[in-house]
């Protein structure tokens, strides 16, 4: 069995994310760009210290991608002198934040970036597809699935956290279904928020996610 | 419960040809000439693609449109993958301040959508030099787990300057050619491509035996030296296969001519494969490192060879560094393969073990 074993969502404005990341670390984190603090904070919230070493995947999607990063970098490259600053270069680059967040979480394994085409619409169903899938077939003991996105005026990131080792406190277990039978939530970037609202107050047993992804089967949460 | 996961085609732009096969032919005749970028002052090889439209966003569409062409006619429903590390930032180079970006960052995958016919699932992947083989191995898992049949996935790379000078800035390109392994080697030189594979549950010639992805943080920008990172991911990917090392017949090497990536994968190969080391090659030479479609071009490129038997040597290898002490191949060989492992090592840790296996 799947255990969902975290439903975490956080916002900041974009100034209050290096105390957010020093609250989490102890000290601050150094030269990393603004996903890069989110992932971090967000994944230390998910998993507790005395499960960061198990082996992890992260698969973290994001609308906004490092779009001011991307505007510096084409000011420094088509109205500067050519060629950028190294970090605002690195900072544009958004696999690097699972080897800056590695340090952090020995087990991270792996990683995945998923740039997300549209606005409102996201691929939690994909996420979670692929995280049980690999779960089940024993390629990890965890994995963090993440929207993660950073504007002007806030950074917010989404979480849900999946084990193939139950815990006693997992709210809920996920399987993949044909039956369809259940309700439905749409594949939004908070779906982890809507997630959380129906864990808190809905009476049904199960709840599925829509998915703009064609697939034969559904992503169907259970409620312990 | 798992099923095989085949490869029923696969397609190539690139600088060395316009078809698997033309890249394979022009790879095994040791062509491996590069043009040139300039950036500012300076100048760096680069492996263009043959087209001469200038309007950045017509280019992409001639390019995407021909290597759709190759795969044939496809369900409008196939879902799509798509690997990139630039996207359209090239567009936006050329259309220039203020400069215009889309809220959604990969916007430009639904116009890649459109332009191949397909208007089924369409998801990006952006894992640097690792994106090809994230986006396989999303595909085939899904295909891998039944829940769905086919997948085409995409890499594509176009030119831009920002990753040219990004990588320029960080001291991290060659100014002359790639030398992977060789003691003179110093740095990379980058390229164009867009590359396909239609991947299937139905049987074709070459199944996906093993795909393991994994992470380096070492260092945002390399490898840790010693290769033990590579060679788990390595060893998985046997394990997946129900390999043993010693039945890799062949491997595509990552090596690319950075001075510190080459070694730590050269220790990572001594670590799996000891004194039983395959014979090795690098198609970089030849078809330069095109980032986030260099999974998916150095892939269709040498399963074109494979057919062939036709195994092209490395270009640009020709002293051996002794602390790598590792020999890429000179000489160009007909032998039959079976069975190929193909590596990438990526920018931001990102790490990828393949092996390709005939079937039947």
């Amino acid at each position: 069995m799947i255990s969902l074993t975290a439903v975490h969502s956080q916002n900041f404005a974009p100034a209050d994310l290096p105390a957010a990341v020093r609250a989490a670390l102890g000290k601050p984190l150094r030269r990393a760009a603004p996903l890069t603090q989110l992932a971090l904070v967000g994944a230390l919230a998910c998993l507790p210290a005395e499960r960061r070493a198990l082996p992890t995947a992260l698969l973290w999607q994001s609308t906004s991608g490092p779009r001011l990063e991307t505007l510096t970098l084409l000011d420094e490259v088509c109205s500067g002198s050519a060629e950028p600053m190294p970090y605002d270069f690195l900072a544009t680059q958004p696999a690097m934040a699972a080897a800056q967040i590695q340090a952090f979480l020995p087990g991270l394994q792996s990683a995945m970036h998923l740039p997300l085409n549209s606005v409102g619409v996201a691929h939690w169903a994909l996420l979670l597809s692929l995280a049980i899938v690999g779960l089940n077939q024993g390629r990890y003991t965890q994995v963090l699935c993440a929207q993660l996105d950073h504007a002007d005026d806030i950074a917010s990131g989404h979480w849900l956290a999946l084990s193939s080792i139950a815990l006693e406190n997992s709210p809920a277990s996920l399987h993949l279904s044909r039956s369809g039978s259940c309700d439905v939530l749409p594949d939004v970037p908070d779906f982890p928020e809507k997630l959380a609202e129906w864990l808190a107050t809905g009476n049904a047993k199960a709840v599925s996610l829509q998915s703009p992804v064609a697939m034969s089967q559904t992503v169907e949460f259970a409620r312990l | 419960m798992t099923r095989p996961v085949f490869i029923a085609k696969s397609a190539l732009l690139c600088a060395r040809g316009e078809s698997p096969t033309t890249v394979a032919n022009a790879l095994w005749n040791g062509e491996c000439s590069a043009g040139q970028r300039k950036l500012g002052e300076r100048a760096f090889p680069y492996f263009g693609l043959p087209l001469d439209e200038a309007d950045w966003m017509v280019r992409a569409e001639q390019a995407i449109r021909q290597v759709a062409g190759q795969l044939g006619p496809l369900p409008p429903e196939t879902p799509l993958f798509i690997a990139s590390s630039s996207f359209q930032i090239g567009h936006f180079e050329q259309l220039g301040a203020p400069f215009d970006l889309p809220a959604a960052t990969a916007s430009f995958s639904r116009q890649i959508g459109e332009w191949m016919n397909l208007s089924g699932a369409n998801s990006s992947f952006s894992n640097a030099c690792t994106s090809g083989f994230s986006a396989l191995d999303a595909a085939r898992s899904l295909i891998a787990a039944s829940l769905i049949d086919d997948a085409i996935v995409l890499g594509v790379e176009l030119a831009n300057d920002s990753t040219l000078a990004g990588f320029a800035a960080m001291e991290l390109l060659s100014r002359t050619t790639g030398r992977p392994f060789d003691t003179r080697r110093d740095g990379l030189v980058l390229g164009e491509a867009v590359a396909a594979v239609h991947l299937s549950a139905k049987p074709a010639t070459w199944r996906i035996a093993g795909l393991r992805t994994g992470l380096d943080g070492f260092s945002t920008t390399g490898p840790n030296p010693d290769g033990s990172r590579i060679a788990d991911v390595t060893v998985d990917c046997l394990k997946e296969a129900k390999l043993k090392a010693a039945d890799i017949e062949l491997i595509k090497l990552q090596a690319a001519g950075s001075p510190g990536t080459d070694l730590a994968e050269a220790n990572a190969l001594r670590t799996v494969f000891g004194q039983q080391m395959p014979p090795l090659i690098s198609l970089k030479p030849g078809l330069g490192h095109t980032l986030g479609a260099s999974g998916l071009a150095e892939l269709s490129a040498l399963l074109a060879c494979l057919d062939a038997d036709k195994i092209p040597a490395t270009a640009g290898f020709s002293k051996v560094d002794p602390e790598i002490a590792l020999f890429p191949k000179v000489e160009r060989s007909t032998e039959h393969i079976e069975r190929a492992l193909l590596n990438l090592i990526g920018f931001g840790g990102g790490l990828a073990s393949l092996i390709m296996e005939r079937h039947g």
